[in-house]
């Protein structure tokens, strides 16, 4: 990748005797959307609040965009937008107030604001939101407004800690297609999540568990190396069997017979086995194909296993 | 200081606040709750205090005795006719006092007027009550004696001259005791109680109350995760810090001209000094209160904990600084300690200012042992304002 | 909602109010274990008001500095210096050599009191006609109006034939009357006692901060964090939880008011010199009544900010209209009425007269009955409060 724009190195922090992280390494390349995946209590939010300047490590390094966080804390700040756990919306004031506010914190002249924040009040739907008062607001919008406000700014670099956090999951799915389209304009994403199925959405993934990492790569390489990657089920008639499962093996998995027709487990949906399922589908038309991935949840499982062992 | 973002800062604190009707109302009543208690109840002159009376004399003496007790309605005279009578009303609490008159009073009234000593009242109270000790059994003494020593006057015509019956021995012929003691006051001829309650009452609000709402205030914005969100923005601790130390410090700054105002109207105490002068000395320790507010917050995880930190924390310090309780009577040790109180210094010159009239030039050493305060507490506020631990 | 409290009404379910009872105040007595506000209240503050009205605090004058401008410089004028000095109430005199220096000191409030004896004293003395001049800083009236009384009082005792014995006064000092017109308003200090008269009330006002903060703060905080309605979802009536929630605290209390006795005993030898049965006894409506006041306030505040502030500035009326730390008899006659719709006022008389004065159950009577119809009338509050919620 070219030059990371998040580089940790040897991150550790200890609270008296309790080591909330343990000597961490990550690099996240510009513009691809980073998941930071662990379960309650096992140093994600540690993690992220120092990366943002917010908590002290006791040990490592940190650069942020080209800037050592732990040096000058302060100055990476106008390189990064935020959003916690908590969407801090101050109460009392409206949507468009907060905007405001933050609008006035960054130094954005009134011209850029209305650019920025219209933009953004569209694509995030926010318009009918603008004039309400911030504790008023569904969690859904206010997840959205959380996210538009950390990149009102356009910050390169953008950390959002547990941000569907609380939202059902229609609303989740759009907030994620939004961080995707940030990802697409060149913003990076950092993010902490304990909903392990969003790891998908991302261009790599990490998982911490108590304060160590035990894994760090792209969702696909870590669904083929602890998975069965993709699990192919079709739907054929007895007679058929045979010769639909000599098509399929040409995957080069196994093919077992099941109850209702065959299954195949390969580890990536390469070109190899996509035309392998062209032919296949072409030569049974009347036939049900279902695919279905290996659940992130096992796969995490997984990880972990092998990390204890 | 990017004085853009100081603005912002303070915009919202400003917003927010006024928004908050409960806060408000806390501001403004609480204040003038506090004149009124400590302003008016505790410093008017005693009115109906209810004085039992066994007259065993019964004459026309007697009874112009008790009329003249009456009379200025200090006293609501109860009369009974049996010593146990007398101590039921006073064990019950019925009476606060009592008097016994002796049953040959109007013969020693007459015998007094020719040079023998004043007929002697008993006075009794209710030990138990403990109510009437110290200064006002020496009030009530004085004021029985006073009005017995007036009624001798009468009975001596040729001596009673010039001076009305109220006033006292002087009017008495030459006697073989005492020395007449001649008391003036310097300041507040009346020794009226009000004006320095009320000059004391500004540093129980404003060491009280400010620190409260603005440790209350900052944990909750810590809770809701907006103060975390702050320190990630360029705004720098310095800037967050005024942003709403600032607009607090205008609100309460309106709060002292209010209750300056409402002393002034209510309780006829107006400062002797200069308003104005008092006003900004008084802002400028609002300030001092601020900071120890938000060092309280730094340290409060709830806002339970703030309240129950800043209540623990002032409540000695409000008793310790010379409101209520004279400093000067306290064991050295703790006399010492209170010079380590912003507030007892506060006090003190709320109180020069209001009722001797002080101004900046004499009360410089104080305001500089204030401004210090506020520049060693502001520093060790913005420190917990940086949060990296 | 209401289908689930109707069916709890039923008779039914009786038999199980007091173990539900039981359950819920077990679960929150290990709830304020583990709360530390609170056990800072209920451990800090007694701790500390016993240490400030024990010990600090006082109205009794003491360390007055004063100053003298003695023009007379005789044997007598002496003997009076002295025999101010040794009330005990002040610091040594300063001597000043002229009026205007004495009046300057006490403009800057560097002195309380500047005696001016006159240069004719000792002649005036044997004529008869003894006259001083006494200057007071009126800033300070409280102090300034006694130490003037002592001084009076001295000067009027002061033996101006030596040989001749005047009947002294015994107990406190008397205010010699002065040409400050007493028909004016003549301010007089209201706190007295100090220690005994601060120290006899000082259960009554731990226990109705404890009572108040406590309910109201955790009945709030409770309902902010949902596990409010979570109880409500439980097979207990609204009553039980509420009675439940309460019983600890009725227990802390009574631990508290322990505390006060006996520390005011042990550490200022004042023991109640009446009925200990008599004091539990009183002690029991109070709490409750002070309770319910924390339950009502509860009822009133949506946010646990909120609840702490409205208890926090209900407590300081209560201790300053109640006679707990200025007596009540003093204060004009509507506030000392309005001081009475205060629990606090009726425990501190039941109090003092206990502790005071030796009294017993007759003493008592009055307060508690007082208390009873207190606690009734709140209670009808809260149900007031609470039933558009409920219903």
């Amino acid at each position: 990748m070219s030059a990371p724009i998040i580089r940790a190195q040897g991150l550790t922090k200890r609270f008296g005797d309790f080591t909330a992280v343990d000597n961490l390494s990550i690099e996240v390349a510009p513009g691809s959307i980073f998941a930071f995946l662990g379960a309650n209590g096992s140093g994600k939010s540690t993690t992220i609040r120092m990366l943002i300047g917010l908590l002290r490590p006791t040990a490592g390094r940190i650069e942020v965009d080209g800037i050592d966080v732990i040096q000058r804390p302060r100055k990476v700040r106008d390189h990064i937008g935020y959003m916690g756990q908590k969407v801090s919306l101050y109460r009392g004031l409206s949507l468009r107030e907060n905007v405001e506010f933050y609008a006035g914190l960054y130094g954005l002249a009134e011209a850029e604001l209305e650019r920025s924040w219209g933009a953004l009040r569209e694509r995030f739907s926010l318009g009918s939101a603008e004039k309400e008062k911030t504790e008023d607001l569904p969690a859904g919008i206010r997840q959205r407004a959380g996210l538009a406000l950390s990149i009102l700014h356009q910050p390169r670099v953008v950390f959002l800690d547990e941000p569907t956090a609380g939202v059902d999951v229609h609303n989740r799915g759009l907030f994620w297609e939004l961080i995707q389209d940030e990802a697409q304009a060149g913003v990076t994403v950092f993010v902490t999540t304990h909903f392990l199925e969003e790891v998908d959405y991302c261009d790599w993934v990490c998982f911490i568990d108590a304060g160590r990492l035990i894994a760090n790569a792209e969702p696909e390489a870590l669904r083929q190396r602890y998975s069965y990657g993709y699990r192919v089920d079709v739907d054929v008639t007895p007679d058929e069997r045979a010769r639909a499962a000599a098509l399929l093996g040409g995957a080069g998995g196994a093919v077992e017979h099941t109850g209702d027709g065959l299954q195949v487990s390969v580890p990536a949906l390469d070109p190899q086995v996509l035309t392998m399922l062209d032919r296949f589908v072409e030569a049974y038309p009347r036939a049900r194909v279902h695919i279905e991935q290996a659940q992130m949840t096992d796969i995490f499982r997984r990880v972990l296993a092998q990390a204890a062992a | 200081m990017n004085w853009r973002r100081l603005r912002t800062l303070m915009r919202r604190e400003a917003l927010a606040t006024f928004r908050d009707p409960f806060t408000l109302t806390i501001l403004v009543t609480v204040p003038l709750v506090a004149l009124l208690l400590f302003g008016y109840v505790l410093s008017t002159e005693v009115k109906g205090l209810a004085l039992g009376v066994l007259d065993n004399n019964g004459t026309s003496a007697s009874r112009r005795l008790v009329a003249e007790l009456a009379a200025k309605g200090t006293f609501d005279a109860h009369r009974y006719t049996t010593r146990e009578a007398l101590e039921g009303a006073l064990v019950s609490g019925a009476i606060s006092a009592a008097i016994i008159i002796p049953p040959d009073f109007d013969r020693d009234l007459r015998a007094a007027a020719s040079g023998r000593d004043l007929p002697q009242i008993q006075l009794i109270y209710d030990g138990g009550e403990a109510v009437l000790a110290g200064n006002a059994e020496g009030f009530l003494r004085g004021l029985i004696s006073a009005t017995v020593a007036g009624l001798v006057a009468d009975e001596t015509p040729q001596v009673a001259g010039a001076r009305p019956a109220a006033l006292l021995p002087a009017a008495v012929p030459p006697r073989a005791s005492g020395i007449e003691v001649v008391t003036r006051s310097v300041f507040n001829p009346k020794l009226d109680g009000t004006p320095f309650m009320v000059a004391g009452t500004f540093g129980f609000v404003l060491s009280f109350l400010t620190v409260l709402i603005t440790a209350v205030s900052i944990v909750t914005e810590k809770l809701t995760g907006t103060f975390e969100q702050l320190q990630v923005t360029p705004a720098t601790s310095m800037e967050i810090l005024l942003g709403k130390l600032l607009p607090l410090g205008a609100v309460f700054a309106f709060d002292v001209v209010l209750m300056v105002l409402v002393a002034g109207f209510l309780l006829r105490v107006w400062p002797v000094g200069s308003a104005l002068f008092f006003v900004i000395v008084s802002s400028f320790y609002v300030f001092v209160s601020l900071a120890l507010g938000l060092i309280i917050s730094a340290t409060s995880a709830t806002t339970a904990e703030a309240v129950q930190k800043s209540v623990l924390f002032s409540i000695p310090l409000v008793q310790l600084s010379g409101f209520a309780f004279p400093i000067r009577s306290m064991p050295t040790v703790v006399q010492w300690l209170t010079e380590v109180f912003p507030a007892t210094h506060y006090i003190r010159i709320s109180r020069a200012i209001y009722i001797r009239g002080e101004g900046p030039l004499s009360l410089l050493p104080e305001i500089a042992l204030l401004a210090l305060f506020a520049v060693v507490l502001m520093t060790y506020a913005l420190r917990t304002i940086e949060a990296r631990q | 909602m209401t289908d689930r409290l109707t069916t709890h009404a039923s008779p039914g379910r009786r038999h199980s109010f007091w173990s539900n009872v039981a359950a819920v105040a077990y679960k929150e007595a290990s709830v304020i274990r583990h709360d530390k506000a609170l056990l800072a209240t209920v451990f800090a503050q007694p701790v500390m008001m016993l240490l400030l009205f024990g010990l600090a605090l006082s109205n009794k004058p003491a360390n007055v500095k004063w100053i003298v401008l003695d023009r007379n410089q005789s044997a007598v004028s002496r003997r009076l210096i002295q025999e101010v000095q040794s009330t005990g109430y002040f610091l040594p005199p300063q001597p000043v050599w002229s009026y205007d220096e004495g009046r300057q000191l006490l403009k800057n409030a560097s002195a309380l009191v500047f005696l001016i004896i006159p240069q004719n004293f000792r002649r005036d003395i044997e004529r008869g006609q003894p006259r001083v001049q006494l200057l007071v800083d009126g800033s300070d009236p409280l102090s300034a109006a006694r130490v003037a009384g002592y001084i009076g009082q001295v000067a009027s005792t002061f033996a101006t034939r030596p040989g001749v014995i005047t009947a002294q006064v015994p107990g406190a000092p008397a205010v010699l009357p002065v040409p400050i017109d007493l028909r004016q308003r003549f301010w007089f200090n209201p706190t007295l006692l100090d220690r005994k008269f601060f120290l006899a009330a000082l259960a009554g006002m731990l226990l109705t901060n404890l009572c108040l903060s406590a309910t109201s703060g955790g009945l709030v905080a409770e309902r902010e964090s949902g596990t409010y309605e979570q109880m409500l979802a439980l097979p207990t009536t609204p009553l039980e939880i509420v009675i439940g929630k309460l019983v600890p605290f009725v227990g802390l209390s009574y631990a508290v008011f322990f505390f006060s006795i006996l520390a005011a005993g042990f550490f200022f030898g004042m023991w109640p010199q009446g009925s200990w049965l008599a004091l539990l006894l009183v002690t029991l409506p109070f709490v409750l009544a002070s309770l319910g006041i924390g339950v009502f306030v509860s009822t009133l505040a949506h946010t646990s900010a909120q609840a702490v502030f409205i208890t926090v500035f209900f407590i300081l009326p209560s201790f300053v209209l109640s006679g707990s730390m200025f007596p009540y008899q003093l204060m004009p006659h509507g506030v000392r009425e309005v001081g009475a719709l205060f629990p606090l006022r009726w425990y501190q008389i039941a109090l003092r007269r206990i502790v005071e004065r030796g009294g017993g159950f007759t003493d008592v009577a009055g307060p508690i009955l007082a208390l009873v119809i207190l606690f009734g009338v709140i209670l009808a509050g809260i149900s007031w409060r609470m039933k558009p919620r409920l219903g």
